[in-house]
């Protein structure tokens, strides 16, 4: 297992198999891991994940990883949320009010709407908050979401995409950063913006992909 | 508002992608995951696949090339074809699904629904519809792949299936499907007051066919034959549309 391996944690809250397609097709290596111990040593670790905030919330802490994660995080390990994983890393949701996130970053996560349709589910355009290291050239990139909920930006918001207004499509502090569309589903782009963001984590590609 | 989705429509029987002629001789066109890729290349947005022939022997078989579909898909895709429950749901998920959709065994049990919406999110559950004009209903539902009139009136089923927790609703115009004389426009215009995302499907034919189910309120818009034999690429469609002032991904 070399230092870049990634950790997917798998806690049957999110759809597995188009990220490991994903990430095998870019060359990374990476382990499953129901829990903090079955995680590779060293490497970024990924926060996949669907369904409701609170059913999540219940479930990683049934398997040890919401306790774990924030000292992993404390020790430099960089951590990615993709769609609900971004959400949950947050302060709290009003789709679970009363129920903490991760806080790793600031902000709230409120419903989308009113005066547009929700789930927001299709392709948007994502348009830079400012620049950062892990995601070069992002301006314009079309990448599919779905969800119903959404982060409100905030000063470390580094994507902004628009449904009915404007919310966070992508976040970073320090090494703890989120995805709210499905980046493994979103065509080149997605895989593109994908790639740099877990190449800047530390993650490293183990041989050209062969497609 | 997200961009405008083009959706192909696969049909599958044992695996292998198929294409009736004339309702009889089924030509094989190959495996999911082959298509999935030409598709994901041209620039479809999502695909939807329809087991045709599901039952339960076939559910190994269903698992393994929905597995295989996920791991070459860079983009969405949707199962459905005989999902009538939470465990069926589950496994097509499981393998890599995106969406599953439900049809007949959601009209005879509705809760079925709200159980998918409740274990999985509404974001998976696509609820497909298959319709034809009715004197009676203006428009009545029918199951069974349309052989199976309803007494529901397509209207008021499609709000009950908003009620109930359905993510999107798949609406078929059986009246139009293969025609190729265009949608069914006034049924989208009725359809499209649904707070939740529709998709359009049966009687394209033309370009202009699309655009005109896009400006009646569709959020995308399906088809097979077209797009299977070429007869209009899918680059080509998304040009046209882009040109006539719609948001689509190029």
């Amino acid at each position: 297992m070399s230092a870049g391996t990634i950790t997917l944690i798998d806690y049957e809250a999110g759809n597995l198999a188009s990220l490991e397609g994903a990430l095998e097709r870019l060359g990374f290596p990476f382990v499953r891991a129901a829990s903090p111990d079955q995680a590779a040593e060293a490497g970024p670790i990924v926060l996949p994940g669907v369904g409701h905030f609170e059913a999540a919330q219940r479930s990683l802490r049934d398997r040890g990883w919401w306790s774990a994660l924030p000292g992993l995080v404390a020790d430099g390990r960089p951590l990615l949320g993709i769609c609900l994983g971004l959400q949950l890393l947050a302060e709290g949701s009003e789709e679970a009010p009363g129920i903490p996130g991760l806080g790793l970053i600031p902000g709230l996560v409120r419903r989308l709407g009113p005066g547009v349709k929700v789930p927001h589910m299709g392709w948007s355009q994502v348009h830079q908050a400012r620049p950062h290291p892990a995601l070069p050239d992002p301006d314009g990139a079309w990448l599919y979401f779905v969800h119903s909920y959404a982060l409100e930006p905030t000063d470390d918001t580094l994507l902004v995409a628009e449904h009915g207004r404007p919310f966070t499509a992508a976040e970073a502090r320090g090494r703890v950063m989120g995805f709210q569309p499905h980046p493994e589903k979103s065509g080149p782009d997605g895989l593109r913006l994908l790639r740099a963001a877990l190449a800047w984590m530390g993650a490293a590609a183990q041989e050209a992909p062969c497609n | 508002m997200p961009a405008k989705r083009v959706i192909p429509c696969l049909d599958v029987k044992n695996g292998r992608v198929v294409k009736g002629i004339q309702f009889k001789q089924l030509r094989d066109l190959g495996h999911p995951a082959e298509l999935a890729r030409r598709y994901d290349q041209e620039g479809a947005d999502e695909l939807v696949f329809l087991d045709i022939a599901a039952s339960q022997e076939n559910r190994g078989t269903r698992e393994a090339w929905v597995r295989d579909v996920a791991r070459e898909l860079t983009i969405p895709f949707t199962v459905g074809g005989g999902v009538s429950s939470i465990e069926d749901a589950r496994s097509l998920l499981r393998a890599g699904a995106d969406k599953v959709a439900v049809n007949t065994a959601a009209s005879l049990r509705p809760d079925l629904v709200c159980d998918l919406a409740d274990a999985f999110g509404s974001q998976c559950v696509v609820a497909a519809v298959d319709v034809k004009r009715d004197p009676d209903l203006g428009w009545r539902v029918y199951l069974k792949g349309g052989t199976a009139p309803t007494e529901r009136s397509a209207v008021d089923w499609l709000w009950e299936l908003n009620d109930l927790g359905a993510g999107e609703i798949l609406l078929t115009s059986m009246d139009r499907d293969g025609t190729g004389d265009g949608f069914d426009l006034p049924l989208l215009d009725l359809a499209s007051e649904l707070p939740i995302p529709l998709i359009a499907s049966g009687g394209a034919g033309r370009e202009v066919h699309f655009l005109e189910a896009l400006q009646h309120g569709a959020d995308a818009v399906l088809a097979a034959t077209l797009f299977h034999e070429g007869i209009l690429p899918i680059p080509r469609l998304k040009a046209y549309l882009a040109q006539n002032d719609l948001s689509v991904r190029i």
